[in-house]
Order: C-alpha cells, then structure tokens, then sequence
C-alpha cells in the first residue's frame, strides 16, 4: 500500500513552513528578554554579537545555496516510476575538479568567519591597553548556589574588603574586571548583555571583562551545571552612573543600619509595615517576581535604597535577637550588628537589594517569609537547610535543628528589611 | 589477496575434544536460551545488541519526554530538582552509551562481516563478550533506579569536583556517582573489546579482491570509528580511574581541597568526548553512504574523497576537545588554536554532503523510507554542521555555550544526523534480516511525523538559547521571553515522541506479518545483498571473490564470469574440509557476569566481593583461552542446503 501524495511532498515545503512559522515569531519576541545576547548593552556582548552575525550570514548563504542544489537535485533526478527493468542510471565516480573546488570554496568561506573570531578572542579576554588604567575590579565568588561580590578596591577599617552578595554594583561606561573564584565546585558567570560566560573554576584564577555602555540593571544567571539548585542560581548586575555609584559605596562601608535611626525624617513618607503583609503558603517552585517590578527593574532598585523607612521598632529588635538565637549569625554576618558567618551571603544591606535567596526572588516581605519559612522549597538543596535547619543525627540522618514559625519569620523580616 | 591465501584458515581443525575434560564440552544448541547466552554467530550477537538498544533507545527517549514536560511551562512542579537531575544526567548518558553506540555496534555486527565476504568476525567469543560486557554496563548504570542511591545525577561529562563524595552523596554510602563512574569503564571495555574484534576482521577476513579501496563506505566508517573508540576511551578510562580511587580511596586526583585538578577532568575528559561525537555520528555517515547510491542507482560520488574525509574528521576529531572548554578561560592562544581547529572539521565534513548531493545528481532516486530517513538525514545534519561551526567562533560561543543553543546543535546533530540514519538503516537492512519488509506507507508516516517532531522540538531550542536559558534548568521564570518556544518545544517532543511510537509499531508489526521479500530487494550493490535472507549462518555458501568497488552489482552485471568462479571456488572450499564455523561457549557470558558482579560489590565498597569477582573473571578468561577456539565444518551444495556435518549438533533449515 503506498500514499500517492505524502513521498511527493518535498522537502523544500516542509522548510518554508518553517520558516514562515519562524518569522512572526522573530518579530514576536523570541529574541527579547532580560538575558537576551541580541540587546547587548557592553562592548564585549557586543562584539560577541557581531560575531555570531558574521557567522550566521556565512552559514546562511551557503545553507541556501546548497539547500538550492540539494532540493533542485531531489526533484529533478527523481524516478517516476519503480520499473526494475529500466536501465540504469550512468555509472560516475566522481569528478576531481569540483571536489577541489568545493574544498577550496569552504576554506575561504572558513577565513571569513576566522578572521574576526582571532580578532574577538584577543579583544573579550583582556582590557584594551588604552582603558586599562579606567578599570574597575570587583572579585566573583560562586558559591552552591549564589554568588558573592568584594571590591578590593573598597577597603573598610577593621573588615577588610567591602563585601556584597548576589547584586553586583558596577559603575557605567567603565571598563570592569571581574576576577572569577569558586569555593565549591565549577559555577559560570554569564550576564547575557554584557558578556559571554567565564567559568569559576577551583583552584584556577580566572577573570573576565565587561562594561556596561548605560546605567541599569541587567540578568545573569550560572551557567555551568553546578547541583541540585543550579537552575535557581541567579544575579543582578546594577550599573550606576559615577557619582551615584561613589554614593553607594560610601553607604556601603558604613556599618549596619540603627533601625530607628532615620525614624525623625521619615515621618512624612509613606509608612512601609513590615508585619502589616497577609503571608500565603506557596508551592514549590512559584514565581516570586512580579510584573511592576519587571516593567521598571532599575527604578525598583532605586526605590530599594531608599533609607528613609519607617520600622517597627520592636518587632525589628525582636528579629534581630532571633537572627542570633536562630544561628542566623553563624553563617551570615550583618558589619556594626553582629555575626562572623563568612559561608551565607553578607546581609549588611540585605534590605536595599532587590532580590533574595540568590537573584531568585523579588525582595518582599513575602518571599523573605517565604525563604525564612521553607528554604528547601525555595532552593532545593540549599546549605541554610541542610546544616541550617537541619543536622545530621546520631545515626546520620538529617533532622530539624530548629524551625522559623510565623511569628518568628515575621520579626526577621522585619530585621532583615531595615538592613537598608 | 589471494584465494590461497585463505587455505590455512578454511582448513584447520581444532584438536579432538574427546580427550578434553567435561567443563570443556561446547554448547551446540541452536534455539532456546542457551543458543543465545552462548552464541559467537556475529549476526545473533548483531540482534542482541540491536534489541537492547532499541530498547534503551525508547527508555531514554522515555526520559526526555519528562524532561519536555517539566519544562513545558515555567514554575512548573511535576519533577523535583532532584530528579531532573538524575533524568538529563541519564538521558544522556543512555542515549549516547546505551542507545546510539550499541545500536551502531548492532550493524557493525551484523552488516560489516557481510560486506567483506566475511563468514564470522575475526574474534567470535570476544564478540559475545563485548555484548555482555555492554550489558553489564548497561545494567550497572540503571541499576540505580531500582536502590536508595537512585541513579547518577552528576551531568553525562560529569566534571570534577561535583562529582566528589562532598559534593555529590546525598547521605552516607550514597553510591548513585560510583554506579556512573563503574558503569563507563565497563562500558569501555566493551567498547575496546568490540573494535579492536572489528579492525582485525576488516584487516585480515576481507573476500580476495576485496582491497582497502574496495571497501563499502559503512565498512570503512566501522574501521575509523573502531580506531576513534581504542585510541578515544584509555582517556575516559584514565579519568574515571582516578575519580574512582578519590571516591573509593581518598586519593587526590580531582579533589580540589588536596590540591587536585578539576579541569584536568575536563580536558580528559574532552578528549575522550570529542572523538566520541565522531564515534556516533561516523557509523551515521557510512549508513547514508550505503543508502543514497542504492537508491540513486549509481555509485558513490567520490568514494575515495569521502573514505578520505571520514578519516581525516576522525584524526582531527583529536585535535579540537578544548572546544568544548573555551568558557574555561584557557588563554587566548590556546583558545584561539582550538577555535582554527574546529573550523578545519568542517572542510571535511562538507564535503562529505556536498559528495552525497553529487550522488544524487543525475541518479534515479526512488524515495523508498530508507531514502527519505538518508535524505532527512543529510538536510538535518546541515543544519546541526552550521550551528557547529557557529560555536567554532570561540567569542560568539562564550554567548552559547551551556545554552540551549548547544542543545538544540548537537541535538541536530545526533537525532537529525545519527538517529535518522540509524533508523534509515533498520529500513534499509530490514528486509536482510528478517526477510520482510516495511510497508512504504506507514515507513514514510512515520519519517514525516518524526521530521515534524524532530524540528517542531529543537528548532526553537536555538532562539532560546540565544535568548539567554541555560541548559540543565529544572525551571524557568515566566518573565524570561522563554514562555511560548519551551511550550512549542514539548508539543513537538510529543509529536516527535508519536513518530518514534509509529515507527516502532511499524516494526514489530513488520517482523511477525510483514509482506515477505525474496533475496535483494532495494537492488543493492553491496555483498550483503548477494545471500539468502535471513541469511544463513555461515553467510556465504561459497567466499566472493570481489572484483569491484560495489562488489554486488559487478556479479549482476558480470554473471556468468561470476558462476564460473564460485563453482571453482565451491570445490576448493570443499577440498579443505568445508565451511568452518566457530563453536558456541559458555564462557564470553560467564567472564561478563563476573564484571558484572565484581563491579556491583566494588560500587557498594565491599571490596572482597570485589575481589572475588576479579579471580572470578580471570578463572573464566583462563578457561576461555584453554578451551581453545573449538569450531566444525559445514557443507553445503550448490544451492546452499546443508548436506552433511560433522559436528555441531543438529541442522536448523
């Protein structure tokens, strides 16, 4: 039994409707988002572009004409019929000249694209000597499963190196190396629009640069298959004009805010209350973004850093007592408050980031209870569980070291929130 | 060659067994169970390995449906992160090691001995062995799912350190990483076993006449690949030996908190990786190669460029590993080295499609399902080479690399490229085997569901990619832009998983009520499609003697020459004692058995058991090699009935 018209279908078709099924959605927003590689907005993401342009036009010459030859082949040697007695076709072998040609052909089409990708390995992987001496460097740590940020150019009396996590403050316009270190095992730093990914490698001292042309606020995410919460690996890079970026550091070395400090000032601004949130439990893996936020990412992170809070007094000296009694402090460390813990991300500010639990989650109240609550559903995996919460047993098996309950979590939020 | 040169294999006799003690006796059952655990017919073991990665191939496919459904919408719960783990880690490895590479060792087996004229392959229990081995390997690697472990969860090239005990047990005895680093090695012991067997057949039991350049284009892609695979996994065999004495002993060789190396893995690693997507996709080529001449009605075009290409693909297939490092920050010499390297893989390989076009032309193509899975083949490879040679760009890579970009390339590659051939080739061969054929209908449904499938799945996977998602995500965030291409995606993973579903019904449905075909029915050209089929056991009534590249369709065009030749021959072939046939042994099956067993206690850390079985393995290769080759003479008239044995039990036709 044979079907007289599905062999006859050729090939040709099946691929225009390809591609006629691709270009609404080339136009549509395939090639748009927050960690797009075609809006790049930085030199090196830039050329990388470029490059990936060069090549996809080489290829796409030759695919079209070959596919030409290919399809035009198809259809003109096609038998029409399966008569077994007819006689066979001439038998060739071949033809020297236009195999040589053909190779030679593909050689040159190799230059095209060689030429630029020598061009771009030596531009992407070091400075330019004349912005050499503009450069910023700020160090890269990745951690299973967020990334810590120090600035050894920032340097604090008495803590060392001005340390940040997860939110990555670079100036705008200037040329910046980020040294990349792991303290685990392989992670890969990739923020799409400024830069292709290098990855964080033990015992291997590896950087990369990148500059953003504009302030803003860009995506990135780890990019090397690093465990059980890779996916939900993320950070933000925020790029600040200089003088905004030389007022952030200065509110960076200084130690922790005095919840109540701003308290005489901020009688006139809208009153955030902290305790004031209705928290629902959320399934495992929910968003925790939301569509304000998105439509104005850099306004909202501005927002952030506003100090002039209004916080409930107690309910913040109540979580700040927790943060100590929970073990909060053996991991994490909170510069002018208290805690030594150099294995947790460093909350000294942790209230003027704009996400949590490592990029993944907007910063509100919510989620902070959220990840307070049930860490494990947030970040499968995640060490604040797993040696937090939990420990090890007698006979070896994890079991609850203690809990957060409502109440609890709703004080820490508190505490966590003022950290402006 | 020489006919007489062959008289001293034909002729021998082993020495008589009556005065061997009893563990010696040779199996000699022709059906039932232990026909199959104790065969050395090349064409039996071919089958063996063929269904069990058939079957692989539909449990990793299994696999990735789960994965497509996960991703199907953002946020989505239906797997945990846990367990996506384990199913990309073992979709690959399963697809890559259970599924594509037996299922190329399947027609290595069954195919390559035919095309040469060859009565067996040159080592015939080494060839049971090789398949049990893969078994055990293939057991070892699954076994997970059935224990507390659970399966590896480390990625398929597993990089150091997340796969050191810190990182990557669960709890205490957690052995799911040991199953993984157990389960390669053995699969590379079978995989050397089974090449070295195959590049000493193709060597030395080619038909007279049958010169290098000679050779079917499949054969000669067995040659490459079986070279790719000894010289290709000590290296892979090299790294998992140190992970598993820093897993098993404390050593140091990737533990980076005693100042072990983690991209030492990688570029081990590599260098076994790369040869390996060689290793399937060459097997691939060769396929197409057989098919689209049949088809076309003419030869090859250019068979010694594209013998020369294939070779030259698999020597420069060792010099590009570090492509897949360029993220690793390597230097921009290195870097930029790799980078020319890689783009120098696509001369040959272009010209391998640009030869298969110059078959085609002037041809008289008949588009039977073998022919529009080849032609299928060549359009998707195209498009999977260019994505190639777009990562070949080493800063345009640093954008794509561990992407989905990479993801929907050698996904083009390997289902587009390998997947398709090698179903191209079940048609094809099809008829061969079992002596039946495919209905063309449902054979091009199927092909054009697939086809569908397969782009409706991975295209979009390049516009994701580019659109920044990572590879090996459990989840995504719906204010990413990667809503609408993942959701098309898993729509065309299920059609694609429908085409795959048809085809293999199809299949089953063929080989119990298939219409039933006489001897050569594509017309072919090669020697395979000179014998009966199914063929019988000993291949060849009388050995061809090969006088031209298409071996087959000189005979059809040079009949009576050929008559008279093989009556001479027949009667010399008689004069020395007949056919010789290799004899059945228990002990290919035991050796494995014991791997199996000793690698099953080692992964559990109980190192007696793990002893016991290596002295268990050696009692059984000592007993193998004491037993001797064995073997017994058939004879044959002149139209291929049997019509006397000396040994060997009872006759089957």
């Amino acid at each position: 039994m044979t079907l007289p018209t599905l062999p006859r279908i050729p090939l040709r078709r099946a691929y225009q409707a390809l591609v006629v099924a691709c270009l609404p959605l080339l136009a549509g927003g395939w090639t748009s988002g927050p960690q797009s590689t075609f809006e790049t907005e930085g030199p090196v993401a830039k050329s990388q572009l470029d490059l990936f342009y060069v090549t996809l036009w080489v290829c796409t010459v030759i695919f079209v004409l070959v596919a030409a030859v290919l399809t035009y082949t198809t259809l003109k040697f096609k038998a029409n019929d399966n008569d077994p007695d007819r006689p066979p076709p001439e038998q060739s072998h071949g033809n020297p000249i236009i195999e040589l040609g053909l190779i030679g052909a593909s050689v040159m089409a190799l230059v095209i694209i060689a030429v630029p990708t020598l061009r771009g390995i030596w531009y992407s992987y070091e400075i330019p000597e004349n912005e050499r001496a503009n450069a910023y460097e700020v160090t890269a740590t990745g951690y299973q499963w967020w990334f810590k940020f120090e600035y050894p150019q920032e340097q604090i009396d008495g803590a060392g190196n001005l340390l940040t996590a997860n939110e990555l403050v670079i100036p705008a316009g200037r040329p910046v190396r980020i040294n990349l270190r792991t303290v685990d095992v392989i992670h890969s730093f990739w923020v799409p629009k400024l830069a292709g990914k290098v990855d964080m490698i033990p015992n291997r001292g590896n950087h990369l640069w990148l500059k953003a042309d504009h302030p803003g606020y860009y995506w990135g995410q780890c990019a090397e298959y690093c465990g059980e919460s890779h996916a939900v690996m993320r950070f933000r890079v925020i790029a600040l004009a200089e003088n905004e970026f030389n007022a952030w550091l200065a509110n960076q070395k200084l130690p922790a805010r005095k919840a109540g400090s701003v308290f005489a000032s901020a009688l006139d601004q809208p009153r955030i209350q902290f305790a004031a949130y209705t928290y629902e439990k959320q399934r495992r893996n929910a968003p925790g973004w939301s569509e304000a936020f998105d439509q104005q990412p850099f306004a909202a992170w501005k927002k952030q850093q506003d100090v002039t809070v209004n916080d409930n007094l107690e309910l913040v000296a109540q979580g700040r007592k927790l943060f100590q009694e929970k073990t909060c402090i053996g991991c994490h460390t909170v510069r002018g408050h208290e805690g030594l813990g150099i294995t947790g991300p460093d909350l000294t500010r942790i209230g003027a980031r704009t996400t949590i639990a490592g990029g993944l989650l907007e910063n509100t109240p919510q989620n902070l209870h959220r990840w307070l609550v049930e860490p494990n559903e947030v970040k499968p995996g995640n060490k604040m569980w797993f040696g937090g919460y939990m420990a090890r047993n007698d006979k070896g098996e994890w079991a609850p070291t203690f809990t957060v309950n409502d109440n609890e979590a709703r004080a820490l939020v508190a505490y966590l929130n003022s950290l402006k | 060659m020489d006919v007489t040169a062959k008289t001293d294999f034909i002729g021998k006799d082993s020495p008589a067994s009556s005065e061997r003690p009893a563990i010696f006796t040779r199996p000699t059952a022709k059906t039932g169970l232990v026909s199959w655990l104790t065969t050395v017919d090349h064409k039996r073991v071919g089958l063996l390995y063929g269904v069990s990665s058939l079957f692989f191939f539909l449990v990793g496919g299994f696999e990735a449906l789960l994965i497509r459904l996960q991703l199907a919408v953002p946020n989505n719960t239906l797997l945990s992160a846990q367990l996506y783990n384990e199913l990309f880690t073992m979709h690959a490895t399963t697809m890559i090691f259970l599924a594509v590479m037996p299922l190329s060792a399947a027609f290595f087996n069954y195919i390559m001995p035919l095309q040469i004229g060859a009565r067996d392959v040159a080592f015939p229990r080494l060839n049971g062995f090789a398949f049990w081995v893969f078994l055990a390997g293939a057991v070892l690697l699954n076994v997970g799912w059935f224990v507390k472990s659970g399966v590896p969860d480390v990625g398929w090239f597993g990089y150091a350190p997340l796969t050191s005990k810190a990182y990557s047990n669960a709890f205490d005895g957690d052995m799911s990483t040991d199953l993984w680093v157990m389960g390669l090695q053995v699969l590379g012991v079978s995989s050397i076993v089974g090449s070295l067997n195959f590049i000493v057949t193709i060597i030395n039991l080619r038909a007279p006449g049958m010169t290098m350049m000679r050779l079917p284009v499949f054969t000669w892609m067995t040659l490459v690949t079986a070279f790719l695979i000894v010289l290709s996994f000590p290296a892979i065999t090299i790294a998992l030996v140190g992970l598993m004495m820093d897993r098993s002993f404390g050593a140091n060789f990737f533990e980076v908190s005693n100042g072990g190396l983690p991209i030492l893995w990688q570029h081990l690693f590599w260098v076994f990786g790369h040869p390996e997507v060689y290793i399937l996709i060459l097997p691939a080529m060769g396929i197409v190669s057989e098919i689209l001449p049949c088809f076309s009605r003419k030869p090859l075009f250019g068979y010694p460029i594209i013998v020369f290409s294939g070779a030259v693909i698999g020597l420069l297939g060792f010099g590009v590993w570090s492509h897949h490092m360029f993220t690793t920050g390597m230097g921009t010499v290195a870097t930029a080295a790799f980078s020319l390297a890689t783009m120098a893989i696509a001369v040959p390989t272009g010209v391998k499609i640009f030869n298969w076009i110059g078959t085609l032309w002037g041809g008289q193509l008949q588009m039977r399902t073998p022919m529009m899975f080849a032609l299928g083949f060549v359009w998707m490879f195209m498009i999977g080479g260019f994505s190639g040679v777009m990562h070949a760009a080493a800063p345009a890579d640093a954008q794509q690399q561990d992407s989905y970009f990479v993801v929907a390339h050698f996904h083009y590659v390997l289902i587009g490229g390998s997947i398709f051939s090698l179903l191209a080739g079940i048609h094809y061969w099809f008829p061969l085997i079992f002596g039946r054929k495919v209905s063309e209908f449902w054979g091009k449904l199927s092909f054009w569901v697939i086809f569908i499938g397969f782009n409706v799945t991975f295209f979009p996977m390049h516009f994701l990619g580019l659109n920044g998602m990572p590879r090996r995500t459990f989840t995504y965030d719906g204010n990413m832009g990667w809503n609408s291409a993942n959701l098309i995606a898993t729509v065309g993973s299920l059609i694609l998983g429908v085409g795959i579903a048809v085809y293999f019904a199809v299949m089953v449905y063929t080989y119990f009520k298939g219409q039933r075909v006489g001897r050569d029915p594509w017309n072919g050209r090669t020697l395979e499609w000179s014998i009966p089929n199914p063929p019988p056991e000993y291949n060849f009534a009388v050995t061809p003697t090969v006088h031209a590249r298409d071996a087959f369709w000189y005979e059809k065009h040079h009949q009576a020459e050929i008559a008279q030749e093989k009556a001479a021959h027949a009667q010399e072939e008689e004069s020395h004692g007949g056919i010789h046939m290799p004899s059945q042994s228990w002990f290919p099956f035991l050796a494995a058995m014991s791997i199996l067993a000793g690698s099953l206690f080692f992964t559990n850390h109980n190192f007696l058991g793990a002893i016991c079985g290596g002295v268990a393995l050696l009692v059984f290769v000592y007993l193998w090699a004491w037993e001797g080759p064995g073997g017994y003479h058939l004879h044959v008239d002149k139209d291929g009935n049997l019509i006397d044995e000396k040994r060997g039990g009872h006759s089957s036709h």
